[in-house]
């Protein structure tokens, strides 16, 4: 049982992760932009965090990732993304960030149950 | 202030010296563009110096004489065309051989000057030549930053598309793997959640189907006298339900017999927009005002409502394409992001103006202004 943050400006995306996370008996917390998700974090840092790519802006997703790897070593960060294929990204960074600190990719749209599962693994590596 | 980079090729000393004096301290003013174009000068005596001197820096104009020393001016043409460089030739020949010049232009000239030639005249041909370039790239530049608007247009809209089908592709999937159990009542939510961003999907399509129909122009307007009370009682009629349900008040202030020569379709969609969004964005228990100004040149609507209000840097973005502002409170509320961006095109085929005041918390007023005049005029 851990704690959990889902970051996503969907709401539906939230909820649905939320009801099949709940359902593991994990303790989950919700943001809607990059912003909440660093007040959340400064008030109850959670042990895994899920992060959307594109919210307030195209790519906040990554900076998002970064900052709480900075702050957070230990927190596992599962990124969902979509955003290769829409904006014609690629996974392209400065000379010296050439790595993200994320322990999982997953494309979008995720079955909340994959989701789920992926989490639980991750999780057991860390226990 | 845009430089041209000229390069002069000839093997007479006195023909290169001349062409180059006449050029030096030209300088060139294009009206269409309001710009204002100098030119740099540099030499060479035959086709090695020219390969030499190409290679150096860009050249933008070449001045190039049929007759070298180690090769010919239509060699040297032949060479350039086949590579993809953003130049233009202007080729000497010599005294009445006519032949030659219009051999050079087939096959790739832009223009050729016949010796003997006056200062004046070199510098016309050069001139009418940077003209023409100074034209084609900022053509060029256009098409390609339209490319890019376009391309992120495309990528937003793709991107809005998709959000309502992961949504509800996520919500099946958990109905098929029965995630929260075996009481069909226990999926009421889900249901209502899949219909709603159905509803957003459906509104995103007619939003974007108005917009690019105003925007292409292709749409056939047909302007008449249109009755702007009917049209505002109407935008009320249609968001009576929803203002009644959450105890909203909307209160009409239109003038006996306002009306204008205007296409109706444009005109439906400014009073359905405001009206609706201010039903939207009102708190529960709130009200909305539509009043309506009719003087001889001018009609100004203006829309006041209750609700919640947005902050400077909010109102600054807010008529720009999908530009929804997304935060705690609007973020349950159904929007295409496009309705606005939609109106201020409108706005525009009247000569008008659309703007907001707002203040968080307390709520906003948009305001409409629409000549009279100009619809009528393009009748």
């Amino acid at each position: 049982m851990a704690h959990i943050l889902l970051v996503d400006d969907d709401q539906d995306i939230i909820e649905m992760n939320r009801t099949a996370l709940s359902q593991r008996g994990h303790r989950i917390t919700a943001a809607f932009s990059a912003a909440e998700a660093k007040q959340a974090v400064a008030a109850d840092a959670p042990e895994l965090a899920v992060l959307d790519v594109m919210m307030e802006d195209k790519t906040i997703g990554f900076e998002l990732a970064r900052e709480l790897h900075a702050l957070y070593p230990a927190m596992k960060l599962v990124m969902l993304t979509g955003i290769s294929k829409e904006m014609d990204l690629r996974f392209s960074f400065g000379p010296d960030e050439t790595w993200l600190p994320v322990s999982k990719f997953l494309e979008k749209p995720v079955n909340p149950r994959i989701l789920a599962d992926e989490v639980d693994g991750l999780l057991k590596e860390t226990a | 202030m845009d430089l041209l980079n000229i390069l002069i090729v000839d093997d007479e000393f006195g023909m290169r010296r001349g062409a180059e004096r006449a050029l030096r301290d030209m300088h060139l003013h294009l009206h269409d563009i309001n710009g204002d174009v100098r030119f740099s000068i540099r030499t060479a005596a035959d086709g090695k110096e020219l390969e030499e001197k190409m290679n150096e820096g860009p050249t933008d104009i070449l001045v190039l004489d049929y007759k070298l020393p180690d090769t010919t001016g239509l060699d040297i043409l032949d060479r350039l065309m086949k590579q993809p460089l953003d130049l233009l030739v202007i080729m000497i020949t010599a005294y009445a051989s006519l032949d030659t010049a219009v051999t050079a232009t087939r096959r790739g000239a832009y223009d050729f000057l016949a010796k003997p030639f006056t200062p004046e005249e070199l510098r016309g041909a050069v001139r009418k030549a940077a003209r023409h370039l100074i034209l084609q790239r900022q053509a060029r530049r256009l098409a390609e930053e339209k490319r890019q608007v376009r391309f992120q247009f495309v990528s937003v809209l793709a991107h809005e598309m998709k959000s309502p089908i992961s949504a509800i592709e996520g919500y099946l999937q958990m109905m098929r793997e029965r995630a929260v159990g075996d009481r069909l009542a226990d999926y009421d939510h889900i249901v209502d959640r899949c219909l709603v961003r159905i509803e957003g999907m459906r509104k995103l399509i007619s939003d974007l189907l108005d917009m690019t129909s105003i925007e292409s122009g292709q749409r056939q307007r047909v302007i008449a006298t249109v009755e702007l009370g009917d049209l505002a009682r109407q935008a009320v009629e249609n968001v009576r339900g929803e203002a009644a349900r959450r105890g909203i008040a909307i209160e009409l202030d239109v003038p006996e017999g306002a009306r204008m020569e205007a296409d109706r379709a444009e005109i439906e969609m400014i009073f359905n927009n405001l009206v609706s969004n201010a039903v939207k964005y009102n708190r529960d228990g709130g009200r909305v005002g539509l009043r309506l100004r009719d003087s001889d040149g001018e009609v100004r609507i203006a829309v006041e409502d209750t609700g919640i209000g947005m902050t400077p840097e909010e109102c600054q973005r807010l008529f720009s394409d999908f530009s929804r502002i997304k935060n705690d409170r609007t973020r349950h509320i159904l929007g295409s992001g496009l309705g606005l961006s939609t109106l201020k095109k409108i706005v525009t085929l009247y000569d008008g103006d659309i703007s907001v005041k707002s203040q968080p918390d307390a709520g906003s007023t948009f305001s409409v202004v629409l000549r009279r005049d100009v619809a009528s005029a393009s009748r």
